[in-house]
């Protein structure tokens, strides 16, 4: 979708007219965040069971500090 | 300038304690160094004057009188516009909320009240918080006390001007994507975020709900231990804050770290970097391994992803919040961030969830990376030298889009990790501008980067420089 596009669908979705002429410059920067996005299909992977993103942090505090250090 | 000023935070509460100084000469050195450099650096929005002398005074009678002192008994501090105390209007550095009078007092001041701090006035900003620069269109820019035509880093603008020209001795800002450590290091003093969920974020001007941290910009790592174990710690008022037990951080800072693990992982944060940054960042390596520490360069492939998701979160949480002033007033925004704020409603919302739901595997890829067998990661805190107001203002030429963006690359993968994060003085370029040295550990591993920064700061005197 190119930045005109874009400009049409944000306002029909949001109401959000684009405010000044730096706003498209960001946006043509937005657009290139959302193809970054995509080009990960494939490489990330959902978590099958139940978790979150605050387990995960209690669960990396742990980590190896069991371990000897070198 | 009043010797009182070059006190660290914990030198000053040290002298202060032990009867050598007053609070109310403490105050005074403060409010004497503000009226000197606040009409170049303009750190300051708002300054209270006689309130903080008052309480200066009634902390002077406290102590005369025997009562026990808290750990910041007496200490002037003064901190980021965003932080609420009732009845006092809290501008955000923006014109829309120009005049709201805060309903609630934060949490993170009643602390600092109970602790014994005395509140100055509050700070210049990023306007919502919103930039890495420190810009502002509303208040004034705030100015490196470096170089006043330089950038201070942003958000917490006012917070690294005010601790690094001594104008206060310490002041909380806040990190969504840098804002703690970039001021810090282009300002040349500690900055530090905690754990995401570590710091309450009761009272305090939201801006992404998923990444914002509470956290302080001091002198040095000691001045930042005491103050995280005065802030840190869960909340009633904020349900997301982290449960867990707030370790005394500064019991941490033996300035021993003989056999600290330190990986540098060699994606991401070198790209494109300048070599006086790299130079100043190897030769801190160095400071650390003369002090023990073993360094080891490894590869972290997690980090493009997290690079990637960490932007969508953000600019999406961001763009969310707002929507209904986008709506209505977005001419009452600077241009810079009206635009910044624009970009995120382009983003579907299949990607704002899907950059959440990796957030939890992501953060356990890159401990498995880079903190498997390593205590410490190291990074440059800023990839280049820090750039003039001039050369990212975009309201003035769109054209500065990318340079202003890329401002906060290296700060920003460690908000979406979570993982507690500190920026330290670490040498000067060729202009006299500062760099910084960026140290993150495992979550709730707060202690370790702070024995690390301590062990640093003993080592070298980067943040013992006083600018002109």
């Amino acid at each position: 979708m190119d930045t005109d596009a874009m400009e049409t669908a944000i306002a029909e979705w949001t109401g959000v007219a684009v405010p000044n002429t730096a706003a498209r410059v960001g946006l043509a920067d937005h657009l290139a965040l959302i193809a970054a996005f995509a080009a990960l299909r494939g490489t990330l992977a959902f978590e099958d069971e139940p978790s979150s993103f605050e387990a995960a942090l209690r669960d990396e505090a742990l980590g190896d500090e069991q371990e000897p250090r070198a | 300038m009043s010797a009182l000023n070059e006190l660290s935070m914990t030198d000053l509460a040290g002298a202060i304690a032990r009867g050598e100084a007053t609070s109310l000469a403490a105050t005074q050195a403060c409010l004497a160094k503000i009226d000197a450099a606040n009409p170049t650096l303009n750190a300051f929005i708002r300054l209270d004057r006689t309130e903080a002398l008052e309480a200066a005074e009634a902390a002077d009678k406290q102590r005369a009188s025997g009562a026990t002192l808290g750990p910041l008994h007496g200490v002037p501090m003064a901190h980021k516009d965003m932080y609420y105390r009732e009845g006092r209007v809290s501008t955000c550095g923006s014109r829309i909320r120009k005049d709201f009078v805060a309903p609630k007092t934060a949490t993170v001041l009643e602390r600092l009240d109970a602790a014994g701090a005395i509140d100055l006035g509050t700070l210049n900003m990023a306007e919502f918080a919103q930039n890495p620069t420190g810009h502002n269109r509303e208040f004034g820019d705030a100015h490196n006390p470096w170089n006043p035509p330089f950038c201070t880093g942003g958000s917490s603008s006012g917070s690294g001007v005010a601790v690094a020209a001594r104008m206060v001795h310490a002041a909380l800002g806040s990190d969504t994507g840098g804002s703690i450590r970039l001021p810090a290091s282009l300002c040349g003093v500690t900055g530090i975020k905690g754990t995401q969920t570590r710091v309450s974020r009761a009272g305090v001007m939201p801006l992404s709900f998923s990444m914002d941290n509470v956290g302080p910009l001091t002198r040095t790592a000691r001045d930042a231990a005491r103050f995280m174990t005065v802030i840190a710690g869960h909340d009633p008022r904020d349900p997301t804050s982290a449960p867990e037990a707030v370790p005394d951080y500064e019991a941490a800072l033996t300035g021993d770290i003989r056999g600290l693990r330190i990986a540098v992982p060699q994606e991401w944060f070198f790209d494109g970097a300048d070599d006086v940054v790299v130079t100043a960042f190897e030769a801190a390596l160095e400071s650390l391994k003369a002090r023990g520490a073993i360094v080891t360069r490894l590869s972290a492939p997690s980090l493009n992803a997290v690079a990637t998701c960490v932007a969508v979160v953000s600019r999406v949480e961001g763009a969310t919040i707002h929507a209904n002033w986008m709506r209505q007033r977005s001419g009452d925004y600077a241009t810079h961030l009206s635009a910044r704020i624009y970009g995120g409603y382009a983003l579907p919302a299949t990607y704002y969830v899907e950059a959440l739901a990796h957030r939890g595997p992501l953060l356990r890829q890159f401990c498995a990376e880079a903190l498997t067998g390593h205590d410490i990661v190291a990074t440059p805190t800023l990839r280049t030298r820090v750039p003039t107001l001039a050369e990212t203002d975009i309201d003035a030429d769109a054209a500065n889009w990318h340079r202003f963006m890329a401002v906060s690359a290296n700060t920003r993968p460690f908000n979406y990790l979570g993982l507690p994060t500190i920026s330290i003085p670490c040498g000067f370029d060729e202009r006299g501008l500062p760099i910084g040295l960026q140290l993150a550990a495992r979550p709730f591993a707060e202690s370790r980067i702070l024995q690390a920064a301590d062990a640093f700061q003993q080592e070298t005197d980067w943040h013992a420089r006083v600018p002109g």
